[in-house]
């Protein structure tokens, strides 16, 4: 009995067969490779962190400690899932939104911060950690990654060789406003050295798009990164009355509150 | 025909890429460097492979109306399963490849093959046509970015070759245009080898 190929009936029957059978093994395979692919995805995530810091070598779950910003204070998080979790809504967290996510590195006396900012490039999504020194001021690295930038141009914020330059850049100004990192086309000013770095030739757009999630990134965290730097003021005093080179700035943002202007400009 | 130039024809003569001029789109763009050019050619081979295989089997029982409508679901199904696999087991490639390992599913090559060949000829061979018009492809891919990875980043495979010489990178290489004029020169060379080919 040779059967109509033609029929509808067939056609139809043929197509939900098809269908459920597909629809199994895909899910299936989804779901029994899940769990590597979200592993990958998580441990490249501590990769970036460990980047940042430029300590490499060194194992995320040792010297990390994951943390979210409840109202303002830092509080560990055993998981570290729940941390980096918090990473894909970056973008669209407001800064006085609670729990934002910040890595807090620590290992023999020496303490670093890293805070993930997000933003837009030219063409899409570019997102990267920055990672500062105890002082919540100095800059100890960065890592910046993008979904689509034009390759040799605006591609050029993800190679190690752009990355570089930030390093021991200043994000709070002589006047204790949060400038960020600049990414100045025609090259960092001489003048305002601390502040800015060159921007990528024919990368225009993009260097922008560093600049302002470097600025709205780094703002979300002000409060915090004020509070890190009244604690290494207090800290020097403590344990050096003496020792003023650089607490100018320090002694500033120690008399400073949180998110007030400084009062002391008139000099 | 015997069933080996199913294999060393899309090697050579019938090549899908350079005789044909199919697959040029993402020969164009994943050709930066060799590993993802590799990771790309042995994708494409099991797509095509499989794609040809699964659709012999069942072209006797395929309504004909319906007929691209199953071949594509066929190549999608196995285009996720790759990029599923990849994704769980060479991530960074996966990364590189970004959507086009997705886009495989439309690379021309595929529905081509499927359509001109394993329709009307029996599973194995049509495997090796598959396989064959995959390695086509991949070979394709490995030279182009060959020349455009020793030439663009100075090195081959990640590794250091030529910049230890003083070479400066040529960031031209590292442009989509550059693979199609290499392509283009690739196939200047096959022309003038294949005197059949050439086009009075």
């Amino acid at each position: 009995m040779a059967m109509n190929k033609n029929s509808n009936a067939y056609i139809i029957i043929y197509t939900v067969v098809m269908v459920v059978i597909v629809a199994t093994l895909l899910t299936f395979a989804a779901t029994s490779l899940k769990e590597r692919q979200d592993a990958n995805a998580e441990n490249e995530k501590k990769m970036a962190v460990m980047t940042a810091l430029g300590k490499q070598g060194e194992s995320f779950d040792e010297t990390i400690t994951p943390a979210l910003l409840i109202d303002g204070v830092l509080t560990p998080q055993s998981d570290a899932k729940v941390v980096l979790d918090k990473l894909a809504d970056l973008k669209t967290m407001a800064s006085a939104e609670n729990d934002l996510p910040l890595f807090k590195y620590e290992r023999e006396g020496e303490t670093l911060y890293v805070v993930p900012v997000a933003g837009k490039g030219l063409w899409g999504d570019i997102w990267g950690y920055v990672a500062l020194q105890a002082d919540g001021d100095t800059i100890a690295g960065v890592v910046f990654d993008h979904k689509g930038e034009t390759p040799g141009l605006g591609a050029e914020i993800a190679t190690a060789e752009h990355q570089k330059h930030y390093v021991g850049k200043k994000i709070y100004d002589a006047e204790n406003r949060l400038v960020a990192v600049t990414l100045r086309k025609g090259g960092a000013r001489q003048d305002n050295i601390e502040h800015e770095v060159d921007a990528i030739t024919g990368g225009t757009k993009t260097s922008d798009g560093v600049s302002a999630m470097l600025q709205s990134g780094l703002s979300k965290y002000d409060g915090f990164l004020r509070s890190l730097a009244m604690q290494t003021a207090d800290d020097t005093e403590l344990n050096d009355p003496i020792a003023e080179p650089m607490s100018d700035d320090a002694a500033a943002e120690a008399g400073t509150e949180a998110n007030v202007e400084p009062q002391n400009i008139e000099e | 025909m015997k069933i080996s130039t199913n294999i060393t024809g899309p090697l050579g003569s019938n090549n899908p890429v350079i005789v044909q001029i199919l697959g040029i789109c993402s020969a164009l763009a994943v050709t930066v460097k060799l590993e993802p050019a590799v990771v790309m050619g042995l994708s494409v081979i099991f797509v095509t492979a499989f794609a040809n295989l699964v659709m012999s089997l069942l072209r006797n029982g395929v309504p004909s109306r319906i007929r691209i409508i199953v071949q594509l679901v066929v190549i999608a199904t196995l285009v996720i399963l790759v990029d599923q696999v990849l994704r769980a087991y060479v991530y960074d490639v996966s990364k590189q490849l970004s959507v086009y390992v997705g886009l495989i599913i439309t690379n021309c090559i595929v529905m081509g093959r499927v359509e001109a060949y394993a329709l009307g000829h029996k599973p194995w061979e049509s495997f090796l046509d598959g396989v064959g018009n995959g390695l086509g492809y991949a070979m394709i891919l490995v030279i182009v970015a060959f020349f455009r990875e020793l030439f663009g980043s100075g090195t081959l495979f990640g590794v250091d070759v030529l910049t230890r010489f003083g070479y400066t990178n040529n960031s031209l290489m590292l442009f989509p245009p550059m693979a199609l004029i290499i392509v283009g020169c690739i196939i200047w060379v096959h022309r003038s080898l294949n005197k059949d080919l050439q086009e009075k």
